[in-house]
């Protein structure tokens, strides 16, 4: 084992539950992962939650882009940033350098000479990630509402639903965590790789003169689930997203757009909301009302209703008290798709901490992403939530941000070139 | 901060580069037609392309070409690893494009060469070298002028740095005169005149270590007995210079004794530092190195507050760090515009940006010209501050390895 392993170890030297498996012996690997090179092995106590860092997914595609479906990585990097330039040429350069500069990252390489030969030269990659393998790094690109402007000539490339955000009950916005005009999403099984992602793509932005860095979030645990993974929990202790979109219909029924001109078929639009928790007040608070909060069991995960984490929650259940079981203002029942018209939305989450407030408690929360194939499917989802959630007692929707997420470039092009053809 | 001896290291820079050229280079095996480059328009036509085939590729069409004008004009298909192509006569950049990226239109540059061999360079690629051969007349190779424009430019720039220690000695008799007349208003006002000087070529005189010190003795260190600051003291050498005089004027708000003293010191040190400035010649990559270290000074010392603790006079210095960066890109532009005139035109427009942010904060009222750089001021302006200036670091970062391989 080297170093970098005892991260993931648990007491007495024990690998957890959330074990890490690094080398390319496993056969079970998804069909778009590919393993590269064989390492040191560990076993997990869960076959079905395992870290190989050699896993390696493709940038190139004909669906939307990685980062959505793929199964959610241990750790993300997020980014927003503001164009500062104004020429529709340096925008598509930029595009086209993070384009290639991330087939590379995701393959595990470098984007260019770390210790150049030549004396008066600088890095032009930084190195830090050298030999930490792929790590099933994924680098999402959005693009914001004000870029669809005349200003770079894409007026009339504007995404038919690409709008700002409507003022949503709950909002608590601090400006410096809001909007941007384009954005990286870094996920990864390394924090180190994905921090080397996003660090060497906003010198990429700087160095091209055309955006500089907005705000940004980095999160340490994912806090949603894919196909085949077991629900992670959020920081309040709860599993969350028992009920996410797994399935191929459910893909195209809710998160890829599939109508409209054909450049925008598999896009997809990003939600972004730093939602901070009271982490303090809520562990003070009794774990049987923090079931209420949420509608399920804290340990298993099963609805109040029922008994198994997969059990269907009975909205409509009452007890001997003649009061429904899962409160009208539980969080599931809210924003459970029965409650909701049938909307639904991949979650796509991760927990972050920025260490203590001004305050001296614990600052800490969730990195909310979803992908909708509508915005207005999240609004009408927030709208409910934020206006009678039980939760909201112990979260504030502080950042906000939207983008839309052009489909996966074919090999030869790049993020966003139909927009300037 | 001190470093060695700029014509020192320089040395180094050379041995090195060469070195690495003629240990890489692989003579045309790339190149697929034996034939010269057909001519179009007046010029002979290469096409460069970038693929991902065998671990990236640079293939020429042709790697022969009849001496005169030639278009370069480069494709990148599907190379993720490649983003810039050049090309070179020993060691010299002629001529190059950059942030080149799969799905970009392709890009040229036209080169007017003589009779000879060339190398066409694209790091990354899995054979990063490649000869290009030039048939007919030798002519005067351009780059010989680009190596003249530099070397003018450099010289130009020593006289430039001798001006400015002359003025920094001028003005800082004049606040040893307010010093030793007890003048405290006047001394602060022309404190804040002194100071920018300073900054706009401390990069290029941090190394010089008084005669009988080891270079490790900060009793020694010229940087250090001019324009240390409180963060970084040495206890055994003890408080010199512009600081030690900065905290005496604006906290203790007095002049003692000590103050005359520290004064006097301060204008035999400059005095000494304007004669050494005077033996001083400076390389292309000196001036481009020096540019990029006084913005470091502006993140690290300025934006923080750091520099000027005690009159808040940051915003000049910063300003004077800001100047001297431009002045040294000013004598290499002319050379830079004709190596990479989209690196000069970028660099160019990040230096205006930056100084149309600084503008904002003129303020005729305050000694030194700009507003005081208080608690608040940092708050509210010191990531827009920060992150402008650097917007301006990354170009001009790349400035030093273009000038250093076109002589």
């Amino acid at each position: 084992m080297t170093n970098r392993d005892m991260w993931y170890l648990g007491p007495n030297n024990r690998l957890s539950r959330r074990g890490l498996l690094l080398g390319a012996t496993a056969g079970t690997l998804g069909a778009a992962a590919s393993a590269v090179a064989p390492a040191a092995l560990a076993i997990t106590a869960d076959p079905q939650d395992t870290v190989d860092l050699s896993r390696q997914y493709d940038f190139y595609g004909t669906g939307g882009q990685a980062g959505i479906r793929t199964p959610p990585q241990r750790h993300v990097f997020y980014m927003a940033f503001d164009l500062t330039s104004g020429r529709r040429a340096d925008l598509q350069v930029l595009l086209a350098r993070w384009s290639g500069a991330i087939a590379q990252l995701m393959k595990g390489e470098t984007i260019g000479e770390v210790e150049p030969p030549r004396d008066s030269a600088v890095g032009f990659d930084t190195g830090e990630a050298l030999r930490l393998g792929p790590a099933s790094l994924t680098v999402t690109v959005g693009i914001g509402p004000r870029v669809f402007s005349d200003a770079y000539g894409l007026a009339d490339k504007r995404p038919p639903l690409m709008r700002a955000l409507m003022p949503l009950p709950s909002d608590a916005f601090d400006p410096y965590y809001t909007g941007g005009d384009l954005s990286l999403q870094a996920c990864a099984d390394d924090p180190q790789v994905t921090y080397h992602a996003v660090r060497d793509l906003a010198r990429i932005a700087k160095a091209t003169g055309t955006a500089a860095v907005r705000w940004t979030v980095i999160g340490f645990g994912r806090a949603s689930a894919g196909k085949g993974q077991s629900t992670p929990r959020n920081l309040l202790g709860f599993r969350d997203g028992t009920r996410n979109i797994r399935e191929d219909a459910e893909f195209d029924r809710f998160v890829w757009i599939s109508d409209g001109p054909d450049w925008q078929r598999h896009g997809s639009y990003q939600v972004v909301r730093k939602i901070k928790m009271n982490i303090e007040n809520w562990d003070t608070h009794r774990v049987s009302d923090q079931n209420n909060v949420f509608g399920r069991h804290k340990v298993s995960g099963a609805p109040l209703t029922g008994t198994k984490e997969s059990e269907q929650p009975d909205f409509q259940k009452m007890d001997a008290d003649g009061t429904l079981v899962i409160p009208p203002t539980a969080h599931i029942r809210l924003a459970a798709h029965e409650s909701n018209d049938g909307i639904r939305i991949l979650r796509r989450s991760y927990n972050y901490t920025d260490g203590l407030s001004e305050v001296g408690l614990l600052d800490a929360g969730l990195l909310f992403i979803s992908y909708q194939n509508d915005p207005a499917h999240f609004e009408a989802l927030q709208a409910r939530l934020g206006a009678s959630d039980a939760l909201n007692s112990y979260i504030s929707h502080i950042g906000s941000a939207i983008f839309y997420i052009p489909p996966a470039p074919a090999e030869g092009s790049y993020i966003g070139e139909a927009f300037f053809t | 901060m001190p470093r060695t001896n700029p014509a020192t290291w320089m040395l180094f820079a050379t041995t090195a580069s060469a070195a690495f050229i003629t240990s890489a280079i692989s003579p045309g095996a790339a190149a697929q037609g034996k034939s010269a480059a057909p001519v179009e328009n007046g010029a002979s036509q290469v096409r460069i392309t970038l693929t991902a085939d065998n671990g990236n590729s640079c293939a020429l069409d042709h790697a022969t070409a009849k001496a005169g004008p030639i278009t370069f004009t480069v494709t990148n298909k599907t190379s993720t690893a490649i983003t810039e192509v050049e090309l070179m006569s020993n060691n010299r950049i002629l001529g190059e494009k950059e942030n080149l990226a799969p799905g970009l239109p392709s890009v040229g540059f036209t080169l007017a060469l003589g009779g000879g061999t060339y190398q066409v360079y694209c790091p990354g690629a899995a054979q990063e070298m490649q000869s290009f051969t030039v048939v007919g007349k030798a002519t005067a190779a351009p780059s010989r002028r680009i190596a003249d424009i530099l070397a003018t430019g450099t010289k130009d720039y020593a006289g430039y740095v001798d001006g400015v220690v002359d003025a920094m000695l001028i003005s800082v008799q004049r606040l040893k005169a307010d010093i030793d007349t007890g003048d405290l208003e006047r001394a602060k006002a022309n404190y804040a005149k002194a100071r920018p000087f300073y900054e706009r070529i401390e990069s290029d005189v941090g190394g010089f270590v008084l005669p009988g010190f080891k270079p490790t003795d900060n009793a020694g260190n010229l940087d250090y007995l001019i324009d240390m600051r409180a963060s970084n003291l040495d206890d055994k050498v003890g408080w010199h210079g512009f600081h030690a005089i900065e905290r005496e004027l604006f906290q203790e708000n007095k002049i003692t004794h000590g103050t005359k003293a520290l004064a006097a010191e301060l204008e035999k040190n400059v005095a000494q530092l304007d004669r050494l400035v005077k033996t001083l010649s400076y390389k292309p990559e000196d001036l481009a190195n020096g540019a990029a270290g006084l913005l470091e000074e502006v993140q690290r010392n300025k934006v923080t507050g750091e520099e000027e603790a005690f009159s808040h006079y940051d915003l000049g210095t910063l300003a004077g760090n800001v100047e001297g960066a431009e002045q040294a890109f000013a004598f290499l532009e002319p050379g830079l515009e004709k190596i990479d005139p989209d690196l000069a035109r970028q660099v160019g427009a990040q230096f205006l940006n930056v100084k149309t942010l600084l503008d904002t904060y003129r303020d005729s009222s305050v000694p030194g010209g700009y507003k005081a750089y208080t608690v608040e001021l940092k708050a509210s302006d010191g990531p827009k501050l920060s992150k402008t200036v650097l917007a301006l670091q990354e170009p001009l970062s790349k400035i030093a390895e273009k000038v250093a391989q076109a002589y």
